[in-house]
């Protein structure tokens, strides 16, 4: 089911003699948005995606019920998720020697494995190396966007000049002021729901209505009030009033089905990038879309070093085509743009396109994510059952640590995501003990009475976390694989502890019953946030991009995704992505105007 | 998709809302009651012997048992969505551990009951056995022992996944169209 009106249209020749005026590399948050600027620029857009074009609202069926489902939402024999054990006591290629079919990532594991088993890659496919690492993958049109989980934060000059702050990294090469226009054009633009807390270091967006809040969080956010920190309902990428300028998407109706699977809505009342920016993009008849197109090179004019296009094979014939464009712009997401750039070996570029610094691949961050706390409400228990889930999202609860106060163990800090309240499942009911006709009623009396949060932390830039290209391993189709050498540090260490301390600190202040407390760090990659594998500043020395995202070598190559941050921040970076794309391509679309590109 | 509305719209198609006020009827439709039949016996098994099968129901019953509020995993059809997963499961393992843990169930019934099977056992002798493999349930040691922890889990996927365990005892609210304010509280 689904109330979007339009279909787009999937299938568009593709001419690849002629010489479009950018080529963009990916399809996601980035790609989207690079594609939507430049095309209403009226530039001359080919976009080259990996994955196929997707049926998508058959693939995500929100409202499908579990029972209506043969296996309850759950794979078809022969799929196996890998689990935090098998990440933890194994190293990467984690589908090697698997008896299993197809092996996908940890979400795969998440209730509803049948609902983004062709959106995530197969491990088998697509192996790496080195350190461990979930790295979480989509290949599909709108890449990750078809399942993220819709937090859409602001960063403040609390991130962009951190080390100003602090001592520790480098700032940006922007401060708040140069992005605030861009985050309003993003929050008008794709639409954004939640409510105004004034907060320097987490600043506000233009919202359309809020999500409400479940009787434990208000009870919640009451409790921290009264410690000077803020609980605010979950700031979602969602439209919760409706897109006039967009045909392809719906306002969001509070159906419940949000929670119940990673991401994904059906009548795209969530953001994802083909119905929020492609599709869009390509009824101003600039845009033509070549997916299933693997993308491995970066073309190299011999004479000038400039980039001329992009050399790709098509996943399904495994032919071999060349891209030609007046400027390059990478948007494959962090890693995978840090391997296209390392992959793009010329004369003129040793070391990778547009890596004299040696940087690319380097200043890999991220959000550390794990510890967090379950409480007990206990005046909600046995009371009866209220619509708590239809929802993108629960809570957020900001940075406090290390604003004003200097914390001993750790600089930076991290916020907390969570919720309270009925949902579909009840998921109480593994941890109850016993069985028969008292445990059929205690499941029943707590469904709805536990709050849970987690921390998601800023994990260091550190020139020393980095990936590189493996010499001896490839994909399925024999392009080099990325290896690890990333870890966590004392740093994470210390947050995370901190968390865990904090956590029960402020159910406690609540007068929240804490019942249990999650303590471990999750494996390395878990929060798919990889950030900062390409990272922007003014010193071409130490930076690949300069604050437009425009490689310092090569003036026509642009990489418009996550890898360019400096620092993680500790705020779900999507939104940020978007807005520095928009920022930069419409620096780009002047510059190609003026000849300058 | 040629019925859908205009998309900031406020009314719904035809058939969405044919869709969810199914989804609405659905909840006391499926208020069977205790009395109602075993649909799991009724189902024609696909991996367990009907022995292996009738086992399976009534131990899933003792687990979440009919009572006043709502039926129980007899009703809500448990023992043959776990028959029906593991005759499609990929993995061999699954099902041998399933067919042993059964027997394990038998062999502690006839090791506590003099000799009788579970099924020929009295009520307060089922719940007996029952009561010895819960025992370990934190810390599993005999084949009975872990054999609880698949049966419950399974047992607790399946019921709550149900129409019995969704409408009829959770009560479910969501998963609905809403139209109007959203249910919940303002942050004030």
């Amino acid at each position: 089911m689904t109330l979007v009106r339009v279909a787009p249209h999937l299938e568009q020749d593709v001419d690849l003699s002629k010489t479009y005026d950018a080529v963009v590399v990916g399809s996601g948050a980035a790609g989207g948005m690079a594609a939507h600027v430049l095309t209403t620029r009226g530039l001359k857009v080919l976009m080259l995606e990996a994955g196929k074009k997707l049926p998508i609202e058959q693939e995500l069926r929100s409202m499908q019920w579990p029972y209506d489902h043969p296996r309850r939402g759950d794979a078809p024999p022969g799929y196996h998720s890998l689990s935090f054990n098998e990440y933890t006591i194994r190293t990467p290629p984690y589908a090697k020697n698997s008896t299993a079919k197809h092996v996908m990532s940890y979400v795969g594991g998440w209730g509803g494995s049948d609902y983004v088993k062709n959106i995530l890659v197969d491990e088998k496919d697509h192996p790496y190396t080195g350190t461990k690492y979930a790295w979480v993958r989509a290949r599909a049109l709108g890449g990750k966007t078809n399942i993220w989980g819709r937090l859409a934060l602001r960063l403040s000059d609390y991130d962009f000049k951190a080390k100003t702050h602090d001592g520790y990294g480098d700032d940006w090469p922007i401060s708040y002021a140069d992005l605030q226009p861009y985050y309003d054009k993003v929050d008008l633009y794709l639409g954004i729901s939640g409510v105004k807390e004034n907060l320097p270091h987490l600043p506000d967006s233009l919202f359309q209505r809020p999500n409400k809040l479940t009787s434990s969080e208000v009870k919640l956010r009451e409790g921290l009030k009264k410690m000077g920190r803020v609980l605010t309902p979950y700031r979602a990428g969602v439209t919760t009033d409706g897109l006039k300028h967009n045909r392809y998407r719906s306002k969001c109706y509070g159906r419940g089905a949000c929670d119940r699977r990673p991401g994904g809505c059906d009548i795209h009342a969530a953001f994802d990038s083909p119905t929020g920016l492609i599709y869009p993009a390509m009824d101003t008849g600039n845009l033509t879309v070549r997916p299933n197109s693997i993308a491995h090179e970066v073309l190299v004019d011999k004479n000038t070093g400039r980039a001329r296009g992009v050399a790709f094979l098509d996943s399904a014939t495994r032919k071999s085509y060349e891209a030609k464009a007046k400027v390059v712009i990478v948007a494959a997401s962090t890693l995978e743009s840090a391997r296209l750039l390392l992959l793009s070996r010329s004369p003129q570029h040793p070391n990778g396109i547009g890596n004299s610094s040696g940087h690319v691949g380097h200043n890999f961050c991220e959000h550390v994510m794990g510890p967090g706390v379950t409480g007990l409400v206990k005046d909600l228990v046995g009371k009866p059952s209220t619509l708590d889930d239809g929802r993108p999202g629960g809570f957020y609860i900001p940075r406090f640590r290390n604003l004003k106060d200097r914390q001993p163990g750790f600089v930076r800090g991290y916020g907390f995501e969570g919720g309270g309240g009925f949902s579909i499942f009840p998921g109480n009911a593994f941890g109850t003990p016993g069985f028969g006709a008292q445990f059929k009623r205690e499941v029943r009396d707590h469904a709805g009475a536990f709050i849970g949060m987690g921390g998601f932390g800023e994990v260091l830039s550190r020139y020393e976390n980095y990936v590189d290209l493996d010499p001896d391993t490839k994909d399925a189709w024999g392009i080099p694989t990325l290896r690890f050498h990333y870890q966590f540090g004392d740093n994470e260490r210390k947050m995370c502890e901190d968390m865990v301390v904090a956590g029960r600190e402020m159910l406690e202040a609540a007068g929240i019953e804490v019942i249990g407390t999650d303590e471990k760090m999750l494996t390395e990659g878990w929060s798919i946030h990889e950030l900062g594998t390409a990272r922007m500043g003014s010193d071409p020395k130490t930076s690949v991009l300069n604050q437009f995202q425009q490689s310092h070598d090569v003036k026509n190559l642009f990489v418009v995704d996550g890898s360019s941050h400096v620092s993680a921040s500790c705020q779900n970076p999507t939104w940020t992505i978007m807005a520095l794309a928009w920022r930069s391509c419409e620096y780009l679309a002047d510059e190609f105007k003026k000849g300058n590109v | 998709m040629t019925d859908a509305t205009h998309p900031e719209g406020e009314s719904l198609s035809r058939r969405e809302m044919l869709e969810v006020t199914a989804a609405a009827l659905a909840a006391p439709l499926v208020k069977l009651g205790p009395a109602a039949a075993p649909p799991a016996l009724q189902a024609v098994s696909k991996f367990f012997t009907a022995a292996e099968l009738a086992l399976l129901d009534e131990l899933a019953e003792l687990i979440i048992p009919a009572d006043a509020h709502s039926p129980g995993a007899r009703a809500a059809g448990v023992a043959a969505y776990i028959d029906f997963r593991l005759s499609d499961s990929a993995e061999p393992e699954q099902q041998t551990k399933w067919r042993s843990g059964l027997a394990a169930v038998e062999a502690l019934s006839k090791e506590l009951n003099n000799g009788q099977a579970f099924l020929q056992a009295s009520a307060d002798q089922r719940v007996a056995v029952l009561t010895r493999m819960a025992a370990g349930e934190h810390d599993p040691k005999t084949p009975a022992e872990h054999f609880f922890q698949d049966l419950k889990g399974w047992t607790v996927r399946a019921y709550y996944t149900s129409k019995v365990g969704i409408h009829a005892d959770q009560e479910y609210k969501g998963n609905v169209y809403q139209r109007g304010d959203y249910a919940g509280f303002d942050a004030t």
